[in-house]
């Protein structure tokens, strides 16, 4: 398996929420600002990285009756390993991720991608399946964040920019730019309501892509036999 | 005996694992405890300077009620209240501070989780959050949100939020009331 067409799978073909479709309570829960979106995302791209890789290693030792609870442990020491650095590192990021790290240890992407994938794969595809994988759930993120949060407050960046003093805010307390004034937002938008719009919408959208590009690629291929 | 081995194997290996994953726990935890605590610290005082500025505070000892945490006798009179309310989203930690005569002198929203746009705005650095908050300042008794024909104008879209930070705060005056 080669890393570009890996990258693909990760961002568009196999994306985790938009066609796995796994991981959704954690999407909706958190991308109503970009900052959230942004953090949870690489948090979680590093943590399934690192689950990926370890579990890719052990991969030939672990007993398939156990298999389950084995991955639950590695992912779990990893989001803990994770979240205690960043208290005592990065305490800003901490302290506005704090609800959503502990969260990573429930999201099925990290499961459902060591049991699908990284438990059956080489360490160097494993690797490279996490960062991908991960890479496509910040993506979705990130759209989901920007959509809702302007729709639903007018600003953009909220958490990472300060509007009023135009400051880059690294503890997630900026308001983000003003776009239009907030009185004409549709405060909906940033319920959860919102969420399963915008996601519904997105995964709408990514589906009619595909098939009108395996539309496009079938029409080729006949016209190639003809 | 092949049964035997079918069920030690599944379970030695799981509890190699949990054992290895337990002591890179401990070891990660020795390494960041000490700084962790530093922070958490460093960030206590920080609120308590914002609220009520003093050279120094003293802990006094408080029965966890669930709703106040810490009481700190500020040095040059008053105190500082730490509360924990629930929100719409989850539980809200403020610093309130209070004078002698048992009015608010300032809060610091230490820890929440509300909406993003809506009850988050009570905690963001924006002008919209410092207005929120500064209204707290001078108020006592009882404190709750204009609808309920108090002082404080809540915030649009996050009435949940603006109320349990009026209990929060009116709790705070509360305790020090029977304290003082």
């Amino acid at each position: 398996m080669n890393a570009k067409q890996q990258l693909k799978e990760g961002v568009i073909t196999n994306n985790p929420v938009l066609v796995q479709q796994i991981g959704l309570c954690a999407t909706m829960a958190i991308s109503t600002s970009l900052f959230n979106g942004l953090g949870m995302g690489l948090s979680v791209l590093i943590i399934l990285t690192c689950c990926n890789v370890v579990i890719s290693l052990i991969r030939k030792i672990i007993p398939e009756q156990v298999r389950l609870a084995i991955f639950v442990v590695v992912i779990a020491g990893f989001v803990t390993i994770v979240d205690l650095l960043l208290q005592a590192f990065v305490p800003a990021l901490s302290e506005s991720l704090g609800v959503f790290i502990p969260l990573i240890v429930v999201n099925c992407i990290i499961i459902g991608r060591a049991e699908a994938f990284s438990s059956k794969q080489s360490v160097g595809a494993s690797f490279r399946d996490g960062v991908f994988q991960g890479l496509g759930y910040t993506v979705v993120l990130v759209c989901m964040c920007l959509i809702r949060e302007l729709l639903g407050s007018g600003t953009i960046g909220g958490g990472l920019f300060n509007g009023a003093n135009s400051f880059l805010t690294l503890d997630g307390t900026g308001a983000g730019f003003q776009i239009f004034p907030d009185t004409y937002a549709a405060g909906a938008m940033i319920l959860p309501v919102g969420g399963f719009l915008t996601l519904g919408f997105l995964m709408a959208l990514l589906q009619y892509i595909l098939r009108k590009s395996a539309e496009k690629k079938a029409r080729k291929e006949k016209e190639g036999e003809e | 005996m092949s049964k035997v081995r079918d069920f030690l194997k599944p379970g030695a290996t799981l509890l190699v694992v949990a054992v290895i994953a337990a002591l890179v726990l401990g070891l990660v935890n020795m390494l960041t405890a000490d700084r962790i605590e530093a922070i958490a610290l460093e960030t206590t005082t920080e609120a308590m300077q914002a609220v009520l500025p003093a050279d120094s505070y003293t802990d006094l000892e408080v029965e966890d009620d669930g709703e106040i945490n810490s009481v700190y006798a500020a040095a040059g009179g008053g105190w500082v209240v730490e509360v924990t309310e629930s929100g719409s989203q989850g539980t809200i930690t403020m610093m309130v501070g209070v004078d002698e005569t048992f009015s608010c002198t300032g809060i610091s929203i230490t820890d929440s989780s509300e909406t993003a746009g809506l009850g988050a705005v009570a905690s963001q650095s924006s002008e919209k959050g410092e207005a929120f908050r500064a209204q707290f300042v001078g108020v006592s008794g009882t404190v709750s949100v204009s609808k309920e024909g108090g002082e404080i104008d809540a915030l649009s879209g996050a009435t949940i939020t603006s109320r349990a930070i009026c209990t929060g705060v009116t709790a705070a005056l509360e305790y020090c009331a029977n304290l003082g």
